[in-house]
């Protein structure tokens, strides 16, 4: 038990010391967004990486939590706290209802069926709703302090998302090693044997889609934190392989490599588009490479390397 | 409400032009094909580029984007598309989709981003039961009709559409008889990247031609495929024609919905109509 506390107290201690190393590097505001960009990476890891449905439309989720947090400081209430809660509680919703159509598809029908409701929410938020939503323009979220809490400052921001993630983290590690997380890695190895051995799988597969979409919706209020402005470009299903190509890049299916690759995503659209112009192509061909030789991206290549240097020694 | 109709019927005839090829190449290969809205706007691409060399001849620059593309459809075939046979599926998408980055910043290099607007190459009237329709929707009405007749008697009378046919239902069974399902998988792509390249040809007159016009066209693709029953040829030819319908009612209502209704008709079909792949 000891063992455990102190192994998970020492993942926490990696990852904070790790974005504090960064932090002089990309700067604060950039540094926020990276942590933000990884708790997306890690909601999107779980449906993608641990059971194995590819979603082509998840900046859905993001952007319900995102609209949320700011409709509800513009409509409701000025507390940061409850919007955020708010939004959350938005994100669990949408994958309450729309999760029973979604999740009995699998392969490219899951893929295709998300990216048509991210349209649809695409054009709920630019079109449909342009009265409440600001339309293309968008619109600015206003919180009040809290004491403490004052998210007009930066380095307060830094410090909630940071610990937003670690909590994320935890989460998920904790539900990942539970024989749920062991079911739903199961349900991505072979669907039909776990329903012979008597679970209910769709009923697993919509947890983890509502889950999924949660922490997402998460992500998306806290970006709104940062921003303190929304645009239809939360929720633009056109940048969807954003988040997919972040997966790959870090390794699908460890919460690890799903930070690794918030990160080096990042650094890449970030630093990339200013020295190369063709950017775009340059992630198609990187696509191509990790798809084609690297399948288990940075994280899982380090994790191999690793542990035939240990069978080595054993032997 | 007349020409709301016959503007749905040109819409579903592209849209069935388009959906084709991908129907099958995801009937048989099982792989999700994102590059066929890449080849839709090469073939957009070449006809504004051709189309001067040939003294504004629509049919010869047609023909000759239809042809152009073969090679560069042998290239995606060859070098993408059959190194992910057997491979998770989830793959087959983001690769494909890695080709379509590549594909569109190559066209942004050569032609620029902004959007290339294009005349309606015949500008005839006919008025048929007191309508006024452009005799350009109603070609490519008739064509459609033509290339769904076509692909029928090739499915139905040729050895390769046989085979083709056949390899839907069952790929090992195929195999299995000593034939090399591959290759008539490799001819499939190629007329279907064709087709594809045709539907942008004669789609450019009517939108404007810009690098990612294709994004949507592909999505709309989608549904039709999904709504029609994948690998299914006659479902393909019947749910176009629905949802092209569609697409002219909801737009003649209210403009900017009228893509998103697509995908919500898709929506509710595939609730009532799951699909296994």
């Amino acid at each position: 038990m000891i063992e455990k506390i102190r192994k998970n107290f020492l993942d926490l201690v990696i990852i904070t010391a790790a974005f504090f190393a960064v932090l002089p590097v990309f700067g604060l505001n950039r540094t926020t967004d990276f942590i933000i960009f990884c708790i997306f990476v890690l909601g999107f890891n779980l449906l993608y990486g641990y059971m194995g449905r590819l979603s082509f439309g998840h900046m859905l989720y993001l952007g319900v939590g995102a609209y949320t947090v700011t409709l509800f400081a513009e409509h409701v209430s000025k507390n940061p706290f409850l919007a955020i809660i708010a939004s959350i509680c938005a994100g669990a919703l949408i994958g309450v209802i729309i999760g029973p159509i979604i999740v009995r598809t699998t392969g490219a029908c899951f893929a295709l069926i998300n990216l048509a409701f991210n349209q649809v929410g695409y054009f709920l938020a630019l079109v449909a709703l342009s009265r409440w939503t600001g339309g293309e323009d968008g619109m600015s979220a206003y919180f009040t302090k809290l004491g403490l809490f004052d998210f007009g400052k930066k380095p307060v921001i830094f410090g909630f998302c940071l610990f937003s993630l670690l909590l994320t983290y935890l989460i998920l590690k904790k539900l990942i090693s539970s024989p749920y997380g062991i079911l739903i890695k199961s349900i991505k190895e072979n669907e039909i044997r776990v329903k012979f051995l008597g679970y209910n799988t769709f009923k697993y597969k919509w947890v983890t889609f509502i889950i999924s979409t949660t922490i997402s919706a998460f992500a998306g209020a806290l970006s709104i934190l940062n921003y303190g402005y929304v645009t239809p470009s939360f929720i633009d299903p056109s940048r969807a392989v954003e988040v997919i190509f972040a997966t790959l890049i870090g390794g699908a299916g460890s919460l690890y490599g799903a930070l690794i690759g918030g990160v080096a995503y990042m650094a890449i659209s970030n630093y990339l588009a200013s020295y190369i112009s063709r950017w775009e192509m340059f992630l198609g061909f990187a696509m191509l490479i990790i798809v084609f030789r690297f399948r288990k991206g940075i994280w899982g290549y380090i994790k191999d390397k690793f542990t035939r240097q240990a069978e080595g020694i054993v032997r | 409400m007349l020409n709301t109709i016959a503007y749905g019927l040109t819409i579903g005839g592209i849209l069935y032009i388009i959906s084709i090829g991908l129907s099958l190449t995801f009937g048989t290969m099982r792989i999700v094909n994102f590059a066929h809205g890449l080849i839709y706007t090469i073939g957009a691409y070449l006809l504004i580029t051709t189309l001067p060399i040939f003294r504004e001849n629509f049919i010869i620059g047609a023909l000759f984007t239809v042809l152009a593309v073969i090679p560069i459809s042998y290239v995606i075939e060859r070098f993408v598309i059959r190194k992910l046979y057997g491979v998770s599926i989830d793959y087959a998408i983001i690769a494909t989709y890695a080709v379509v980055l590549i594909g569109v910043d190559l066209i942004k290099w050569i032609w620029g981003a902004s959007p290339i607007p294009l005349s309606d190459p015949i500008g005839i009237d006919v008025t048929i039961f007191s309508v006024t329709l452009p005799m350009y929707r109603l070609i490519i009405i008739m064509l459609s009709i033509a290339i769904f007749i076509a692909l029928t008697i090739f499915f139905k009378k040729t050895m390769v559409g046989k085979i083709v046919v056949a390899a839907l239902e069952d790929k090992d069974a195929v195999r299995g008889l000593g034939i090399n399902v591959d290759k008539y998988f490799a001819y499939v792509f190629i007329i279907g990247s064709c087709l594809a390249a045709l539907g942008g040809v004669l789609y450019a007159p009517i939108t404007s031609v810009h690098p990612y016009m294709g994004m949507m066209v592909l999505l709309i693709s989608f549904a039709v495929v999904l709504v029609g029953g994948l690998g299914n040829l006659k479902g393909t030819f019947v749910s176009a024609f629905v949802l092209g319908l569609v697409m002219a009612i909801t737009g003649r209502f209210w403009g900017p919905a009228a893509e998103t209704m697509v995908f919500i008709v898709m929506g509710i079909i595939l609730i009532f109509k799951p699909i296994e792949v």
